[in-house]
C-alpha cells in the first residue's frame, strides 16, 4: 500500500491526466446506480431517495403480477434476435459481394451509399417510415391502390411491425456492419485464394470455402456482442418510429420504452426503477452466459 | 510450384470460364445496385417532397415525382426564429461535446495505456463495468435533474456523453501500438507526462483523434434522448427534438413564435425540417467518410 502511494506521488503528473475521466465516470455511470435503491422504495419527490419509505419487494410484485412484463421482455428479445440475425446476414452478403467487385469506382460508390443511412438519426428514420407507411398519404398504400389492392392501415396493424422494424434496421445498419466485415476480409491472406484458383475453384467456391470459414471468428464476436445486449431495447429506434402509438405496443413495446413511459409519463419513479433493475440483472446474466459461451468457442475473444 | 502464380496464368489455367460465373457476377452487381438504390430512396422522397407544392401534397400525398416546385416550406421555416434557435443548440452541443469528449477520453486513455500506470487493471475494470451493468434510467434522471440541476440547460445535452468507455478503449489500442521509446526519451529529458502528451503523443495521434471526434460529433448531432428527457423549454430544443415535436402533431404556430400569417401545409414544413437537419451531414459526408471507415477498421482489430 505504501508503495502504491509513493508511486502515486511520483507519477502525479501521469495520474492527474486521468482525473477528468474518472470524475465523469463516477458522476454519470456510478452515482446513478444509487437510483436502483428506488426499486425498493415508495418514492416521493418531496422526500427524496433516502427520506421515502421502504417498499420491500412490492414494486416488483406489482410489476410481475401484470402481463406487461412478459410482453415487453418477449418483444425486446424477439426484436433484438431478428435484428441481429438479419442485419448480420445482409451485412455479410454485402461484404462478400463487394469483395468480388473489381470495378473500383463501382465498389467505392456502393460502399459510400450503403453506409449513408448510418449517419441519420432515428427521428428522421421515423419520419421516413411515416412517409412510406402512413394510412392515407403513404407511398406504400399508394402503390397498393394503384395495382388494385386494398390498402393497409399499417399504423393500426401490430403484427407487421416486427418486419418493418427489421427492414429499417437492415437499411440503417447493414452497410455499416458490412464495412467492418469488409475490413476483416481485406486482412485475410491471399495465399489461400491463389492456391484455390490454381485448383480451379470458382468465385463462389472461394467465397463459400475460404472467406466464410475465415470470417467466422469476426461473425461470432459481432453476433455475441449483440446477444450480450439482448435485454436492452433500442430506445431511440423504437420510440423514434413507433412513438406513443399504443395500438402497436403488443409487438413493439420494449423494456426501455416501457420504463421510459413509467418515468416520464406516469411519473412513477419506483416502478420505473424496478423495471430497470430487472433489466440490468437480466442483462448481466446474459453477458455472463455469453462470455461463458465465447470462452468455449474462442478463448481469446472472451471479455473476462 | 514451378511457375509463379500471377493472376493471368491462374486465369488461363482454369478449365474454361463458366457461363454460370458470368451470371453470378451479374447477380451480385444487381443485388448491390438494388440495395444501394433502396438506401437512397427515402432520402430522395424527403428532399423532393419538401419542394412539392401544397396542393400536390394534399391531393396525392407523398410522391416519387410530385408535381410543382416551391420554396414555400423553407421560406416559412426561415422566417421563424425556432429553426435558428434549434440549429444553435445542436451546433453548440456538438462543438462543446466533441471538444470535451476528445480531451477527456484521450487523456484518460493515455493513462490507461501507460506502462508505468500501476492502477491500470483497476481503471480498466472501472471503465468496463458501466458497459456491462446498466446504471439505470431513474438514477440518471434524478442525477441530472435533482442533484446537478441541469434541466433545461445546454449542459444536460453535453455532459452525459463526454466520457465514452468504448472510444476510450479505441484510444488505448492506438496508444499501445506506439513504440514506448517515443515518450521514454522525452521523460529522460525531464519532461513531465503532460508535456510528453501534448508535444509528442497528441501530434502523432491526429488520425485517431479525427476519427473519434467524428464519432462524437455524429452522436451529439443525432441525439434526441437527452433532450427528450431534460429539455422542456422550446428555446432549447435541438434540431432532432424539434423534428420529433413537429411529428407528434405539435402546434406549428406556437413553435414558430406566432408566425401564423401564411400557414403552409404542415407536412411540407416537416419535410423541410428533415432536410435542413440532415443537410449538413449529407454535405460533409463525402469528405469525412474515409475517417469513419478507418475508425471502424481500427476498432475491429481488437475485436
Amino acid at each position: 500500500m505504501n508503495n502504491l502511494l509513493k508511486d502515486a506521488i511520483k507519477q502525479r503528473y501521469l495520474y492527474s491526466m486521468a482525473v477528468p475521466g474518472i470524475v465523469f465516470l463516477v458522476v454519470f455511470s456510478y452515482i446513478p446506480l444509487a437510483g436502483h435503491v428506488l426499486a425498493f422504495k415508495n418514492f416521493q419527490i418531496s422526500r427524496g431517495i433516502w427520506g421515502s419509505s421502504w417498499a420491500g419487494w412490492n414494486n416488483f410484485r406489482f410489476f410481475f403480477s401484470g402481463r406487461d412484463w412478459i410482453q415487453v421482455t418477449v418483444n425486446t428479445v424477439i426484436l433484438n434476435a431478428l435484428f441481429i440475425v438479419f442485419e448480420m446476414a445482409f451485412a455479410l452478403l454485402i461484404a462478400l459481394f463487394l469483395n468480388e467487385i473489381r470495378l473500383k469506382w463501382f465498389k467505392r460508390t456502393v460502399q459510400s451509399v450503403v453506409f449513408l443511412p448510418y449517419f441519420i438519426s432515428w427521428v428522421v428514420v421515423g419520419y421516413m417510415a411515416f412517409v412510406l407507411f402512413n394510412n392515407t398519404d403513404g407511398l406504400v398504400n399508394h402503390a397498393l391502390r394503384s395495382v388494385g389492392l386494398r390498402d393497409v392501415d399499417w399504423y393500426q396493424t401490430p403484427w407487421v411491425w416486427p418486419f418493418i422494424l427489421t427492414v429499417t434496421r437492415i437499411w440503417k445498419n447493414a452497410g455499416y456492419l458490412s464495412i467492418i466485415l469488409l475490413a476483416a476480409i481485406a486482412g485475410l491472406s491471399v495465399d489461400y485464394y491463389e492456391s484455390a484458383r490454381l485448383d480451379g475453384a470458382t468465385r463462389f467456391q472461394q467465397m463459400r470455402f475460404i472467406t466464410l470459414p475465415l470470417l467466422k471468428p469476426q461473425l461470432i464476436i459481432l453476433v455475441l456482442l449483440g446477444v450480450g445486449r439482448i435485454f436492452y431495447g433500442d430506445f431511440g429506434m423504437i420510440y423514434g418510429i413507433v412513438g406513443d402509438n399504443g395500438i402497436l405496443f403488443p409487438t413493439t413495446d420494449v423494456i426501455d420504452t416501457y420504463s421510459y413511459r413509467a418515468l416520464r409519463q406516469l411519473g412513477d419513479f419506483s416502478m420505473s426503477s424496478a423495471i430497470v433493475l430487472y433489466q440490468s440483472v437480466m442483462g448481466l446474466a446474459a453477458v455472463i452466459s455469453f462470455n461463458a459461451i465465447v470462452r468455449r468457442i474462442d478463448k481469446d475473444s472472451r471479455l473476462f | 510450384m514451378i511457375r509463379s502464380a500471377t493472376p493471368e496464368t491462374t486465369a488461363r489455367s482454369r478449365r474454361r470460364p463458366f457461363r454460370s460465373e458470368k451470371a453470378a457476377a451479374a447477380g451480385i452487381g444487381l443485388f448491390l445496385i438494388v440495395f444501394a438504390l433502396a438506401c437512397l430512396f427515402p432520402f430522395w422522397l424527403m428532399v423532393i417532397n419538401s419542394f412539392a407544392v401544397a396542393k400536390s401534397l394534399a391531393l396525392h400525398g407523398y410522391a416519387v415525382f410530385p408535381s410543382g416546385f416551391t420554396l414555400q416550406s423553407y421560406r416559412f421555416l426561415l422566417q421563424g426564429k425556432q429553426l435558428f434557435l434549434s440549429y444553435g443548440v445542436t451546433a453548440s452541443a456538438t462543438v462543446l461535446g466533441t471538444a470535451a469528449g476528445l480531451a477527456v477520453t484521450a487523456l484518460f486513455a493515455y493513462v490507461l495505456a501507460h506502462p508505468k500506470n500501476r492502477y491500470g487493471g483497476f481503471l480498466s475494470f472501472m471503465t468496463y463495468v458501466p458497459m456491462i451493468f446498466g446504471s439505470g434510467l431513474v438514477g440518471f434522471y434524478l442525477l441530472v435533474v435533482r442533484w446537478l440541476h441541469l434541466k433545461d440547460t445546454l449542459w444536460a445535452l453535453v455532459l452525459p456523453y463526454v466520457m465514452n468507455p468504448f472510444y476510450a478503449f479505441i484510444f488505448v489500442s492506438f496508444y499501445r501500438s506506439l513504440p514506448y521509446e517515443l515518450n521514454e526519451s522525452a521523460t529522460v529529458d525531464g519532461a513531465n507526462e503532460w508535456v510528453v502528451f501534448f508535444k509528442i503523443i497528441r501530434p502523432i495521434s491526429t488520425p485517431v483523434i479525427a476519427t473519434i471526434g467524428l464519432f462524437y460529433a455524429l452522436q451529439y448531432w443525432n441525439d434526441w434522448w437527452l433532450s427528450l428527457l431534460f429539455i422542456d423549454n422550446s428555446d432549447l430544443y435541438p434540431l432532432q427534438l424539434l423534428l420529433r415535436q413537429l411529428m407528434s402533431q405539435m402546434d406549428l404556430a406556437s413553435l414558430n413564435h406566432g408566425n401564423v400569417l401564411t400557414l403552409p401545409p404542415s407536412e411540407g414544413v416537416k419535410l423541410a425540417t428533415v432536410c435542413l437537419t440532415i443537410g449538413p451531414i449529407i454535405f460533409v459526408y463525402p469528405f469525412i467518410q474515409k475517417y469513419f471507415v478507418k475508425g471502424l477498421t481500427l476498432g475491429s482489430v481488437k475485436g
